[in-house]
């Protein structure tokens, strides 16, 4: 082709510089902190040769004041725009760290802006990759309210598309909450850190010395904080994951996830799953085992693994479609619902009931965690954001009764009173106010106090609770569940049951919005 | 797909143990024990499940758990932990470990409070990451405290029997 005309020169100039914009000499430097570039993340997300970028030209805003360097370079340190992940139309922006430092600028934020605006009007996921210094001081307060602008447009897409943020560098301030308020949030280990203010800061006000890994690491806000959702070691496994994730969720909240075709090649009875509970009911075991034994092979793809590991959360596939999971984990902490474990459930019960998401229920609680600490705490304000989660979802909910769901912490696991459609009880089930010890204490306490032999008198007692009262069939004969059921053909009839729910239909009465206990 | 996207010719398989095994991509399916190559095949079937073909006998595979990279497969019933590397998460890997250096006490503490049952380790034991050192009873269940790193247990704070408050210091390790 010839481009030898005039109006081409420029064109080409253009072009030129940009390419010379991105050195190989910056990638180096990324390279050797263990990162990858913004253009790498990106074509590493999205499928071959689909990534349009848009404002790719566009040049930071002029300084309202002369104080510092502000580089003259295209695209104003942000990538912008729209491909398919797994042949799916999914918009992104990744900040560019070797550009001003990633920082934000007020062009970098309406670039930001405008793709949010698309992805909402499209009906499309977004996917935020930063890696960014913070806001640009040389921009003042025009720079922060470009964040304002982001935060805003987070929050007004927040339930109707999903917002995915991958942490790949620093996020310190302001930037932490564009990151917070999205659905999901996936960090990198070692290389990514997030903090409202940083180690200097603490150190000068405080007089406290932490590092940045001990302050804001991707393992701290995986496992305390409760920030992160998904880490990994390194920036290609979470890049990675993320297609995998994606591959979950529905576009938007209209439309239906993704269904996969179904390869038939899990049976739909398991004898595994009989001997997974030990018969000892002090004994623990793997929840996980039983979700793995449950859902197509190898499609559990678990959320907030190392905080309130208590509960487990997550996706998996169910004859190719989508559900959400949540199951108390006898392995960790008994199982019991706590403050972090309440508040991980809940969040994950909302996002599932956004998205069109079933949700399965496995049980195995021994009631909410006692003690100073949790009720000086909260217990009872988050436990109830557990409760109001369950009960305000209206999509298709199933409970599996696997062992123990004794007291309050019954009633908040998707009992059927609270709105659950169907709930199933494996004969292993004990279905109680409380535990036959505690129960025992209570009801025979005088005659317990004059026994010659407490201890046998105890024992008789408890086994006569647990053969008379703790146990799923006179539940299941008085209709609080609705069938006891082997563990060998659970999936069969979490399928059937699934099936039998997929056009479940609920009016909610108009309203603003319901007032969740925060 | 990491191939031809990030130009990666070669795969390792980095075993719980530290052994490394590498992979050309695309992949053969040949191995080399000793001087010989030998063809392997994967298949999955209705009857067999995943198995291994190789001199016409099939060996079974499981993958037990899998998450990203990181895989636990069961093998001729032997279970095997190992996550997939690229060169460079492995060069990552090196710098990251050299920048660490120095080795650090591990603080086991109880996760609520409770009752101790039982002691599994003693002072000088070494440990491997998940493995159980106290077996705590609470919430009327005995919970197994598995050490999170692998070390040499320097100091045990628990005894059997009593009762332990939240953040109690259950076992100190050293860690390798």
């Amino acid at each position: 082709m010839d481009l030898s005309g005039k109006s081409y020169k420029a064109f080409i100039e253009r072009q030129e510089a940009l390419k010379k914009q991105y050195s190989p000499k910056q990638a180096e430097k990324q390279h050797s902190k263990g990162k990858l570039t913004a253009h790498e993340r990106i074509s590493l997300l999205f499928d071959s040769g689909t990534f349009e970028e848009i404002y790719t030209y566009v040049t930071p805003a002029d300084q309202p004041v002369e104080f510092g360097k502000v580089e003259r370079t295209f695209g104003d340190g942000v990538i912008v725009g729209h491909g398919k992940v797994n042949g799916r139309l999914v918009f992104a922006y990744a900040q560019d760290f070797t550009i001003m430092g990633g920082s934000l600028g007020v062009v970098h934020a309406k670039k930001i802006a405008k793709i949010q605006e698309m992805a909402l009007k499209m009906g499309s996921p977004i996917i935020g990759i930063m890696d960014s210094g913070g806001a640009r001081i040389q921009e003042g307060v025009a720079s922060l309210s470009g964040y304002a602008t982001i935060f805003h447009n987070i929050i007004h897409s927040s339930g109707i598309i999903p917002q995915i943020s991958v942490i790949m560098g620093p996020a310190a301030g302001g930037a932490v909450y564009s990151p917070a308020l999205t659905d999901f949030v996936f960090m990198v280990n070692h290389t990514s850190y997030m903090f409202v203010t940083g180690p200097n800061v603490v150190k000068e006000v405080l007089n406290e010395d932490v590092t940045f890994e001990q302050l804001g690491g991707a393992e701290i806000h995986a496992s305390k904080s409760g920030v992160a959702h998904m880490i990994y070691d390194d920036e290609e496994n979470t890049i990675l994951a993320l297609k995998k994730f994606l591959s979950y969720l529905p576009s938007n909240n209209v439309e239906n996830p993704p269904v996969m075709a179904d390869d038939g090649s899990c049976s739909d009875i398991n004898e595994k799953l009989r001997d997974i509970v030990p018969d000892d009911p002090n004994k623990a075991y793997d929840v996980k085992d039983v979700i793995n034994n449950i859902v197509d092979r190898n499609s559990f793809f678990e959320t907030a693994e190392l905080f309130a590991q208590s509960l487990v959360t997550g996706f998996a596939k169910l004859k190719g479609k989508t559900i959400g999971i949540v199951a108390n984990q006898p392995k960790v902490l008994a199982g019991v619902l706590d403050i972090d474990s309440s508040t991980k459930g809940a969040r994950f019960i909302r996002f599932c009931d956004a998205f069109n998401i079933p949700i399965l229920t496995l049980e195995d609680v021994p009631g909410f965690l006692p003690g100073v600490d949790q009720e000086h705490s909260g217990i009872i304000r988050h436990g109830a954001k557990m409760l109001f989660a369950y009960a305000e979802a209206t999509v298709p909910k199933i409970t599996v009764i696997l062992r123990k769901a004794y007291g309050g912490a019954f009633i908040v696991m998707n009992s059927k009173n609270l709105g659950g459609d169907f709930s199933f009880a494996w004969p292993s089930a004990e279905i109680a106010v409380m535990g036959p010890d505690g129960a025992v204490a209570i009801l025979y306490r005088k005659e317990l106090a004059v026994s010659k032999n407490p201890a046998e008198l105890k024992k008789q007692l408890v086994k006569k609770y647990r053969d008379k009262i703790a146990n799923p069939f006179i539940a299941d004969e008085s209709g609080y569940i609705d069938e006891v059921i082997d563990p060998a053909v659970t999936r069969k009839k979490i399928v059937s049951a699934f099936n039998a729910l997929s056009n479940k239909w609920v009016k909610v009465p108009s309203r603003k919005h319901g007032n969740m206990p925060l | 797909m990491l191939n031809d996207k990030l130009g990666i010719k070669k795969l390792y398989a980095l075993s719980s143990e530290k052994r490394k095994f590498s992979f050309s991509l695309p992949l053969k399916h040949k191995i080399k024990i000793g001087k010989r190559n030998y063809e392997i095949k994967l298949k999955t079937d209705e009857k067999y499940g995943t198995y291994i073909l190789w001199k016409n006998r099939k060996y079974p595979v499981e993958v037990v758990r899998s998450r990203q990279n990181k895989y636990e497969i069961l093998f001729n019933d032997i279970s095997y932990t190992f996550s997939v590397e690229t060169p460079f998460s492995l060069q990552r890997m090196k710098v990251l470990s050299s920048s660490k250096g120095k080795t650090e006490q591990e603080f086991v503490k109880a996760p609520m409070p409770g009752k101790i049952i039982d002691v599994l380790v003693r002072e000088g034991s070494n440990v491997l990451r998940g493995e159980p050192v106290v077996i705590l009873e609470a919430m009327k269940m005995q919970n197994e405290i598995q050490s999170p790193v692998n070390g040499k247990v320097v100091k045990v704070a628990a005894k059997a029997n009593n009762n332990v408050m939240k953040d109690d210091l259950l076992v100190e390790i050293k860690v390798d």
